[in-house]
């Protein structure tokens, strides 16, 4: 059984594989195929690249999962069939590959070209790769022409100018093919085409198939030209960025295909990083503001997602480290559009008929409060807020209350406590589960906020109700809540506002209520005072100790465990060695083997 | 000591949704044979226990429903069977539930369902899923190999009756379900495949089922049961309830489902059933795992050939 069956019989393993190449189930020669490096290894260079190979080229019948398989081997084959001078032995197999129907299996057959053409050298590149290229461009049937696309920009850098001049007239060819999926194809290598071609030769070539392809009259092609608005931005200085891309920006924003729109909408916040802030003012933010109130759903969604990070461009916040200072004069005349244009469409989107809608502006609101500063933010943000914690849809809910200590820092405590309290407590009994989850996480972060007098009035009650929820989760995330609420308010406040009622469990408690009482002693041991611990925790976990249910008495074993370390620690030793020791020697053999085994852990950990 | 801590390991790994070497497969299937081959047919069960209806393979909504329900050990549960077939996940689902019931045999108690069977594996999934994770049909055999040694049906206190389909018209006392010898693989007829394959109905006395397997039976039935076995309920899975569980026949009978929207597209909400040490009944209704909690699954390298 061992992995080291390799030395001893090495080349049967092999022959088995290759047997299997052939085998009839897929499932065989698939494994195989995905071997294929361990077969050359064995075969050597001179066989892979005489019979390997080869046979590979004659086997490209098969199933679509085998072909991905082979594609994607090949492009790591170029070490296996002797190295650079060697790698076109490789174009063949992948050429045929880069004609299959399936497009997943022409991918990966394109990105193994791509890498064994970074392989090859000029020489090679020039007399097997181009021809290749050529080849693919102008074959018959589609696929093939899809393929060849993307295959342009590995090839150009490294060719002669006469060599270039024909590839581009090549891929200009390709951008205005007969069939859509081709100009797709064209469209989409594009921008990665353009960024190796010369600096002066992207105006008069490419330019005009940009323009060509974002008019085509399938939207499946126009949609791919915000891409290239963006790629091209970057490339083209900012005067010929604005006169070429924003044409084609402004046509696709308001596109009557909604899916050419959503693009846009996806894109703003890096189209206006590509074209700068002052056209970001003047023209993005018309185009902004009508996706927002797009009337296609998906479309405004997109949008929403939006929000923030156009904003922050218009103000200058958040974009790069200067800091976020608000008052400067960017932050300042930037305001003006987000108060006046975006926030009218926000309020609306927060009364959206789709919940879709709804739930992408609450994730993205919070971000608005440090953009519109403390004044804005009370008299517009706040009640927006208020209105998406109070929202039927959970998911929105849940979207503001994980995001909420964003609000805390601009408007401050008081406010916090006066506003958003109430909506608080009301989501602490929420139907959804992960949403009182949300809450209870953010408790933390309030009870520091609010101070002692506060939270003890508002919220105290709400945390140790949370600890007989009956989602176990939330039990247990209340009993972590508590050791972090005990780190703010300190070991006095626990003793008098928890202890009594954790430690409360009569003859009528119920077994949940007996083992979340366990489960808190053994997590805010360590932070109680020793005398506490002996005093109130201890007697607690030696009575459960005798319970008639088994899940409770070995989680009084594991509790006693670990009051044993607090009070070793705190010099009760004394206390370990009258009390705890002899309980748990008791449990150890108890009739349950659970509790056995916990309670011989136990008194192992005591005795080291 | 070191096979605990080599189980606590391999427990760790299936709830990442991991799923274990062959070899400890086979390991882990021989040690549950053990501790199986010792279980009744009406395998007795204390309270409090949290009993469970189908998974069938939907891995992230049996960590949803641990979530609700808090883990094994610290809660007991009672699983009434069809833990593979239909969702992605059987071959992790069944492990883990497998796992735990080797690592604590007192917490979790399993019963077979009629998923747990060679044929209908075949069928609905599990066969597949086993033969594509591991590239070999072994790990499909050890299991069901184990289905054969699960138990037929659990009595909690006494009082409760579980089982996944429901009962026989030739079975009448419990004790008759004792002396079926269950080791082999749900047979296409007779009591032990009605316990697997039967459903209540609101008819007097017995129907023909359906499903081509098991019967139809009706509240005049379980009444005439409960009476003769001293129980106060059955509860029983086997079939979708869109609320998550149901009772029938004057509370006398109440189905438990635990697969939420099942088969990913169903649209309904799961349900355990929370007995406390009294017997006091506490349902918890859950929802499938958010998008979020759920997980890509892991891809495993070709199965070595070397070894």
């Amino acid at each position: 059984m061992a992995v080291d069956g390799v030395d001893e019989s090495e080349l049967y393993p092999i022959a088995i594989l290759i047997d299997e190449l052939k085998n009839e189930d897929i499932q065989l020669r698939l494994n195989s195929i995905r071997r294929l490096s361990t077969i050359a290894v064995a075969l050597g260079a001179d066989r892979t690249r005489c019979e390997l190979v080869p046979f590979l080229n004659d086997s490209i019948d098969d199933e679509d999962e085998v072909l991905l398989a082979m594609a994607e081997e090949l492009g790591k084959f170029v070490p296996h069939v002797g190295g650079a001078q060697h790698a076109s032995c490789l174009i063949p197999p992948l050429e045929t590959l880069c004609a299959i129907e399936e497009a997943s299996v022409r991918e990966r057959a394109v990105a193994s070209l791509n890498s064994v053409a970074g392989a090859l050298s000029a020489e090679h590149l020039l007399a097997h790769f181009v021809p290749l290229v050529k080849r693919l461009a102008t074959a018959d049937w589609f696929t093939s022409r899809i393929s060849a696309c993307a295959l342009f920009s590995v090839a150009y850098p490294r060719v002669p100018n006469g060599t270039r001049a024909e590839l581009r007239s090549s891929f200009k060819a390709l951008c205005r093919d007969d069939t859509p999926m081709v100009r797709r194809a064209a469209s989409s290598a594009l921008g990665g085409f353009a960024a190796v071609l010369e600096k002066e030769l992207i105006k008069p070539e490419l330019l005009p198939l940009f323009v060509t392809l974002s008019s085509d009259e399938q939207d499946s092609v126009r949609l791919l030209a915000i891409e290239n608005c963006v790629a091209l931005g970057k490339l083209l200085s900012r005067e010929e960025a604005q006169s070429a891309v924003l044409p084609a920006t402004r046509s696709a924003a308001s596109d009557k295909s909604w899916r050419v729109r959503y693009c846009v909408a996806e894109q703003l916040v890096v189209l206006a990083d590509a074209l700068g802030q002052q056209v970001a003012h003047s023209e993005l933010v018309p185009a902004f503001v009508k996706l927002l109130r797009d009337h296609e759903p998906e479309v405004r969604t997109a949008a929403a997602f939006q929000v923030t990070g156009v904003c922050e461009r218009l103000t200058g916040i958040g974009e790069g480290g200067s800091g976020g200072g608000s008052a400067d004069g960017a932050g300042a005349a930037g305001l003006v559009p987000v108060l006046q244009q975006v926030m009218p469409c926000v309020t609306d989107l927060c009364a959206d008929s789709s919940q879709h809608v709804r739930a992408a502006m609450a994730s993205v609101i919070m971000g608005l409060a440090p953009v519109l500063g403390k004044a804005h933010t009370i008299e517009q943000l706040l009640p927006l807020v208020l209105q998406l914690l109070r929202d039927e849809y959970p998911e929105v809910r849940l979207n503001v209350i994980s995001r909420l200590h964003a609000v805390n820092t601009v408007i401050g405590v008081e406010l916090l406590s006066q506003s958003l309290l109430p909506a608080v407590v009301q989501l602490a009994e929420d139907r959804q589960w992960r949403v009182r989850l949300a809450i209870i996480d953010y408790i933390p972060l309030l009870a520091q906020q609010l101070g002692v007098k506060l939270f003890d009035a508002e919220l105290a009650t709400l945390c140790t109700s949370w600890l007989t929820d009956c989602v176990n989760t939330i039990r247990q995330v209340a009993i972590s809540n508590l050791k972090k609420l005990i780190a703010v308010f300190g070991a006095e406040w626990a003793q008098r506002r928890l202890l009594p009622v954790v430690t409360s469990v009569g003859p009528s408690s119920t077994f949940h209520q007996r083992m979340t009482a366990l489960l808190t002693a053994n997590m805010i041991a360590d932070v109680l005072p020793t005398d506490t611990v002996s005093g109130t925790l201890l007697p607690l976990a030696l009575d459960l100790a005798k319970d008639a249910v088994a899940n409770v008495r070995f989680n009084a074993a594991k509790t006693l465990g670990t009051l044993a370390a607090t009070l070793a620690a705190g010099g009760q030793a004394a206390a370990v060695a009258s009390r705890i020791k002899p309980a748990l020697t008791a449990l150890s053999t108890d009739a349950d083997t659970d509790v056995q085994f916990y309670a011989v852990q136990a008194l192992e950990t005591i005795n080291q | 000591m070191a096979t605990t801590s080599d189980l606590d390991r391999q427990i760790e790994m299936l709830r990442r949704c991991e799923y274990i070497k062959e070899s400890e497969v086979k390991a882990l299937c021989s040690k549950a044979r053990e501790i199986l081959v010792e279980e009744r047919n009406v395998q007795r069960v204390d309270a409090p226990v949290t009993i469970c209806g189908d998974i069938h393979g939907q891995f992230y909504d049996l960590k949803e429903l641990f979530k609700v329900g808090a883990d094994v050990p610290d809660t007991n549960y009672l699983f009434m069977g069809d833990f593979v077939d239909r969702g992605f996940y059987s071959v992790e689902t069944f492990l883990l539930l497998l796992a735990l019931k080797v690592r604590y045999p007192d917490r979790i108690t399993l019963i077979r369902g009629n998923h747990e069977s060679r044929q209908i594996t075949q069928v609905y999934g599990f066969y597949d899923e086993c033969l594509r994770k591991y590239g070999s049909v072994n790990v499909w055999r050890y299991c069901t190999e184990i289905f054969d040694y699960l138990s037929l049906s659990a009595i909690i206190e006494d009082r409760l009756f579980c089982v996944h389909g429901g009962l026989s018209p030739s079975i009448n006392t419990l004790d008759q379900v004792r002396v079926i010898d269950r080791k082999q693989e749900v047979p296409h007829d007779g009591a032990m495949c009605d316990l697997m394959w039967s459903d209540p109905e609101d008819i007097d006395g017995w129907g023909l089922s359906p499903r081509g397997a098991g019967y139809l039976f009706g509240g005049d039935v379980v009444a005439q049961f409960n009476q003769t076995n001293k129980i106060d309920l059955i509860a029983r899975a086997h079939q979708l309830v869109m609320e998550g569980y149901k009772h029938m026949f004057n509370d006398t009978l109440v189905t438990v489902w635990s697969a939420p929207n099942y088969c990913y597209r169903c649209g309904n909400v799961a349900a355990i059933l929370e007995l406390d040490e009294h017997l006091n009944k506490n349902y918890k209704i859950f929802e499938a795992a958010p998008q979020e909690a759920r997980g890509v699954p892991a891809k495993k390298p070709a199965p070595d050939y070397f070894l």
